[in-house]
């Protein structure tokens, strides 16, 4: 995850107050104390060379004056009014209880010494800057200011600019602390863990939103089982001691290409393997979803329970250590920092959580939003789950969970309320976290049950019933003419009947898949995309959907596969791919093949949309918004581009820019329901719940079979406090809703 | 046995296999969550009452969760950065020439370097964006990309034996065996029901290896018969962070964990803990047995602490 493109800035995350906060010492000092913008010049730095002696020479270039923190230098020895004075203040603010603190946990103080002792170190390591005062500075601080806030000691927001953590400061404190909460609370129930972490993040005033890595060990769980079954059929033959390694490999070769999972599934469940592939992962996407929905609301309630877990442990040790501590006080709220700002914490507001939980399930559908739907690759997490957890839920409403159906009723501001009453009665107490977890893997075998019965229907197209197309003289050409006009929903009906007629019909496939994606239904669309590829396997634009498809899955091998097959197929590029390659594509190459077909042919929009697309595979989203914007000049009236765009900003966390491109993608076509819906995403992103209700209302009345507006209308009324107009939503009363949420 | 501190929280600690007395760690601000990393090259003194000198001390940009030592050249180490590059330092070099290398393809943490020890001209890369990269010092990209893990790859590590043979260890629960010359695992160990944090192969039997994880415990596998350990050694209170087998004595491993602690142990016999130390005040999550002196041990943890000691011998006593 492109979580240190974050952090540098200097690909994805343009981070404004990184580069102006530089211009003032402070600035500066909490450049240094991050490392910020050494980063930025790291990251310069560190762009693999194509060279490939093994000289060193041409590494040299690195000025001693870019070490991290060498910046600090000025501002702290200059002894700047505004610095020095935040030093002291810091100091007499909290250093004491700092060191003693440490000194508690020494009980030697001799040991700090040790590295005091810097006479020993050679010349050229000394920098008084880097000397470990960045890092005492910053964790001192952290910890003092813990203290001081505890002690009552009034704590000067001067120094809180700072402190100031960047997006990707944040980031890397939600990935990884959560992932370390992981290894740390491993007798935990998986709730128990996300809320840890939730609860400190939110004390952090940290979103938990989209881009994370979702803590789901276990998540592939029934896709291991199936492997091993294989392979155990496979190892049960006795092995010389050492044999074992050729027979793998000679055992391998029915294994041997980049698909071997999906072979596996496809031995496992016929035709359909990839189908149950999809079917498990969503079942670990609604997994994280249900972990997520819980932390969310029981944030604030499991921070006592941490505090709880801390201190069951006598061990005086655990007791005292730092990092304990850290995570304890930071759990217990007595720290916010918000943008830049450090505050003392009052209670996190109920909203807050609603809100992180609203973008969590909304954020990332943005790319979702774009194409086909989604096989869920699991690593596709939040960006992908939310949608998914949706269509899972209409399909699955049976077995579907009550609480989830009694969380959306809540009144949003009742929420935490009553399940802090919940907890109150130990309904979620901590000792009941197991009864949470049996409850839940009953949850999850219903799912599996409903999935097995429900495998032989996915990832087949679903044809409508009384198609008055059927018999149509020409379905495609009526199809194509709707299309144009924007009747989506008609289209697909034509060109139903076109694909049934000429079922080896690549263009007929491709538009029916390309209607569904523009109307919203994911399933459908990338149902008849992979028809449309079987009949026809070099068909351009086909390639070109299903790379984005998986782009969106984040399905890394699968799109690199369609997207060099995209440039192989390709009459002007197919020289500079060579066919040796499709082997084993990596990354890197195929973004190179890219970038040299943009050099042939500047002026060719569809590769610089490949690399738009690339470049959100690998998450260099303003990279990606670049190739998308060259693109737009080449092909202004592309209104799927525009939409691209906007999908592209959204996930770098620029809403505000994705609505305008949205809005530009409406202009040129006004029936594009997915626009619509994605606008809808962004403005809740933004909090804007009254502005969301309308843009989804708006799609569903296009196309009330969008099923993931459906549910995205829902979040967005109950945040909005609209639970007036939940029941309309169940009942799904367009006119009541429209008469409601009319769009200016 | 000396200590040494390092100004932030350590790591990873590795014996140099070149020379007896020199140690690598990898150090991380702020417990790795946030900051940056420096990597220190240390020597310890042949009398052991004088005090660690460092050698040398790089710095990066963000923290660095694990090193290791070139099998070819006994200046160069590898450097598992947060910021998901992998760097090569040269000891010989000037620090400003250093980083000699930085290979920035990992989208996410690196957790783990290992440099080949049989055919010593490549190392892997494993990292929390699933991930398994094998490189070379002299190509500028990776030389092939590993991805079947479902989840953060914490660990990969040589064979000892088969030159092309590696383990990894990920959180989505499960150890696989890859051979570089197949295009994917050749098998899948469902070692623990939780995280792997952490894996390593036996020294004299290239058919066993050993696995740490967050379930507390460390099992002991036998790879022709995966679906029973050989061992299971109970003991650490909290998650394993690493484990590693004796180069000298065939039935020793040793382990840390968050629980604080460095554990000996002989996974053959039936009490199977040799030794429990105690000497680290915050999680140990770095540990090595150095090669060149059999029982030299040396344990690093986020309470900035560096020790190096003789098995048998108190830690701390110096």
């Amino acid at each position: 995850m492109a979580m240190r493109d974050l952090i540098t800035g200097a690909t994805s995350c343009p981070d404004p107050s990184a580069s102006s906060s530089s211009q003032n010492p402070l600035g500066s000092l909490a450049n240094a104390l991050l490392g910020s913008s050494s980063k930025n010049q790291e990251r310069l730095k560190e762009i693999p060379t194509s060279t490939s002696t093994p000289s060193a020479s041409q590494f040299y270039s690195q000025p001693h004056t870019q070490l991290p923190g060498s910046e600090f230098d000025k501002p702290f020895l200059d002894a700047n009014s505004q610095g020095s004075e935040f030093l002291n203040r810091f100091r007499s603010a909290g250093a004491g209880g700092f060191d003693e603190t440490w000194d508690e946990i020494q009980g030697d103080g001799n040991q700090l010494r040790l590295y005091d002792g810097r006479g020993q170190l050679p010349p050229q390591l000394h920098q008084p800057t880097l000397d470990g005062t960045p890092q005492r500075v910053l964790s001192t601080f952290l910890h003092s200011f813990l203290d001081s806030s505890r002690g009552g000691i009034p704590f000067h927001p001067a120094p809180l600019p700072v402190l100031g953590l960047s997006e990707g400061d944040k980031q890397c404190i939600r990935d990884r602390s959560s992932i370390m909460a992981r290894h740390l609370f491993a007798d935990k129930s998986e709730e128990f863990i996300h809320a840890q972490v939730n609860a400190l993040l939110s004390s952090l005033d940290i979103d938990s939103n989209v881009r994370g890595k979702g803590p789901m060990p276990e998540r592939h769980r029934e896709l291991e089982d199936y492997w091993n079954e294989s392979q155990g059929n496979l190892i049960q033959g006795a092995h010389a001691s050492d044999g074992w390694i050729t027979e793998f490999s000679q055992n391998r070769e029915r294994y041997d290409n980049p698909d071997a999972w999906a072979n596996s599934f496809e031995q496992q469940h016929g035709a359909n393997g990839w189908a149950s592939e999809f079917e498990h992962s969503q079942l670990s996407s609604v997994d994280q979803m249900r972990g997520m929905n819980m932390s969310n609301i029981a944030a604030m309630e499991q921070t006592r329970m941490l505090a709880n877990t801390l201190a069951q442990n006598a061990d005086p040790k655990f007791q005292n250590s730092k990092f304990l501590q850290f995570v304890s006080k930071m759990s217990r709220g007595e720290l916010i920092i918000d943008d830049n700002q450090v505050k003392e914490s009052a209670l996190p507001a109920p909203g807050d959580w609603a809100t992180e939980y609203q973008q969590q399930y909304n954020h990332g559908d943005a790319w979702a939003g774009e194409f086909l739907n989604n096989k869920a690759y699991p690593r596709a997490g939040p960006e992908l789950w939310a949608n998914e957890f949706a269509t899972e839920r209409q399909q699955n409403g049976a077995a579907d969970d009550q609480w989830v159906d009694e969380f959306s009723k809540l009144h949003v501001n009742d929420w935490a309320e009553e399940f802090g009453q919940q907890i109150g009665e130990g309904a979620f107490g901590e000792g009941s976290s197991d009864n949470w977890a049996q409850a839940y893997d009953e949850f999850l075998n219903e799912q599996v049950a409903a999935k097995q019965r429900s495998d032989s229907s996915r990832g087949v197209y679903v044809f409508s019933d009384l198609n008055p197309y059927v018999g149509h003289p020409n379905p495609l050409k009526e199809g194509q003419d709707l299309f144009r006009k924007g009747l989506l929903s008609e289209a697909v009906l034509a060109l139903e009947a076109e694909v049934l007629k000429n079922p080896e019909n690549s263009e007929g496939w491709r538009l029916l898949g390309i209607a569904h994606a523009e109307n919203d239904d994911d399933q459908q669309a990338i149902a008849a995309m992979m028809r449309a590829q079987e009949a026809d396997p070099t068909n351009l634009e086909v390639l070109l959907a299903l790379g984005v498809s998986h782009t969106n899955e984040l399905e890394q091998n699968a799109a690199l596969k369609y997207l060099f097959g995209w440039l192989r197929n390709h009459p002007k590029y197919g020289t500079i791919a060579p066919p040796e390659m499709s082997d084993s594509l990596y990354y890197a190459d195929v973004a190179r093949l890219f970038n040299e077909a943009a050099v042939i042919s500047p002026d060719d929009a569809d590769v610089h949309i490949v690399l738009g697309v690339l470049y959100n595979l690998s998450r260099e989203y303003d990279k990606a918004i670049a190739a998308f914007e060259q693109a737009l000049k080449l092909k202004p009236q592309d209104y799927s581009l525009w939409n691209k765009l906007g999908a592209t900003q959204a996930n770098s966390v620029q809403s505000a820019d994705a609505i305008a491109a949205y809005q530009q993608a409406l202009d040129l076509k006004p029936n594009y329901v997915r626009a619509w819906a994605n606008m809808g995403i962004s403005y809740a992103n933004q909090g804007m719940y009254d502005e969301s209700i309308r843009y989804y209302v708006r799609a569903l009345a296009m196309n009330p079979k969008a099923e993931n507006a459906w549910q995205y209308l829902r979040i967005s009324l109950s945040c909005a406090s609209r639970n007036d107009m939940l029941e309309a939503c169940d009942s799904r009363n367009l006119d009541l809703l429209q008469k409601e949420f009319p769009l200016q | 046995m000396p200590v040494f501190k390092t100004p932030f929280n350590g790591y990873s600690v590795k014996f140099s296999p070149f020379y007896e007395n020199r140690i690598a760690v990898a150090t991380a601000q702020n417990f790795g969550i946030l900051g940056n990393g420096r990597l220190h090259v240390l020597e310890l003194s042949s009398n052991p009452a004088l005090p660690i000198t460092e050698i040398a001390a790089y710095d990066t940009a963000d923290g660095i969760y694990d090193v290791t030592w070139s099998e070819s050249h006994d200046s160069i180490t590898v450097a598992a950065v947060a910021d998901g590059s992998v760097k090569l330092y040269d000891l010989a070099l000037p620090p400003t020439s250093n980083p000699i290398r930085s290979f920035h393809e990992h989208t996410r943490e690196v957790h783990s370097v290992d440099y080949n020890p049989v055919r010593r001209d490549s190392f892997l890369s494993a990292a929390w964006d699933d991930t398994v990269k094998l490189w070379t010092v002299d190509r500028p990209t990776s030389v092939r990309t590993f991805k079947e893990h479902a989840y953060c790859v914490y660990s990969s590590v040589w064979n000892p034996r088969h030159a092309d043979v590696f383990a990894s260890a990920s959180g989505d629960c499960t150890v696989r065996i890859w051979d570089v010359r197949e295009p994917g695992s050749t098998m899948i160990l469902p070692a623990h029901e939780h995280e792997i944090l952490s894996c390593d192969w036996n020294k004299y039997d290239e058919c066993i290896i050993a696995t740490g994880s967050v379930d507390k415990s460390v099992k002991v596998w036998d790879v022709r018969s995966y679906r029973v350990p050989v061992a299971v050694l109970n003991g650490h209170g909290y998650a394993v962070r690493k484990v590693k087998f004796s180069p000298h004595v065939r039935n020793l491993l040793v382990s840390c964990s968050y629980d604080m602690t460095v554990c000996v142990w002989d996974f053959m016999v039936e009490d199977a803990l040799v030794s429990r130390y105690d000497h680290h005040t915050e999680f140990a999550v770095g540990v090595d047995m150095s090669v060149l002196v059999e029982g030299l041990l040396a344990s690093t943890g986020w309470d900035e602490l560096v020790y190096v000691w003789q098995h048998g011998t108190d830690p701390r006593a110096s």
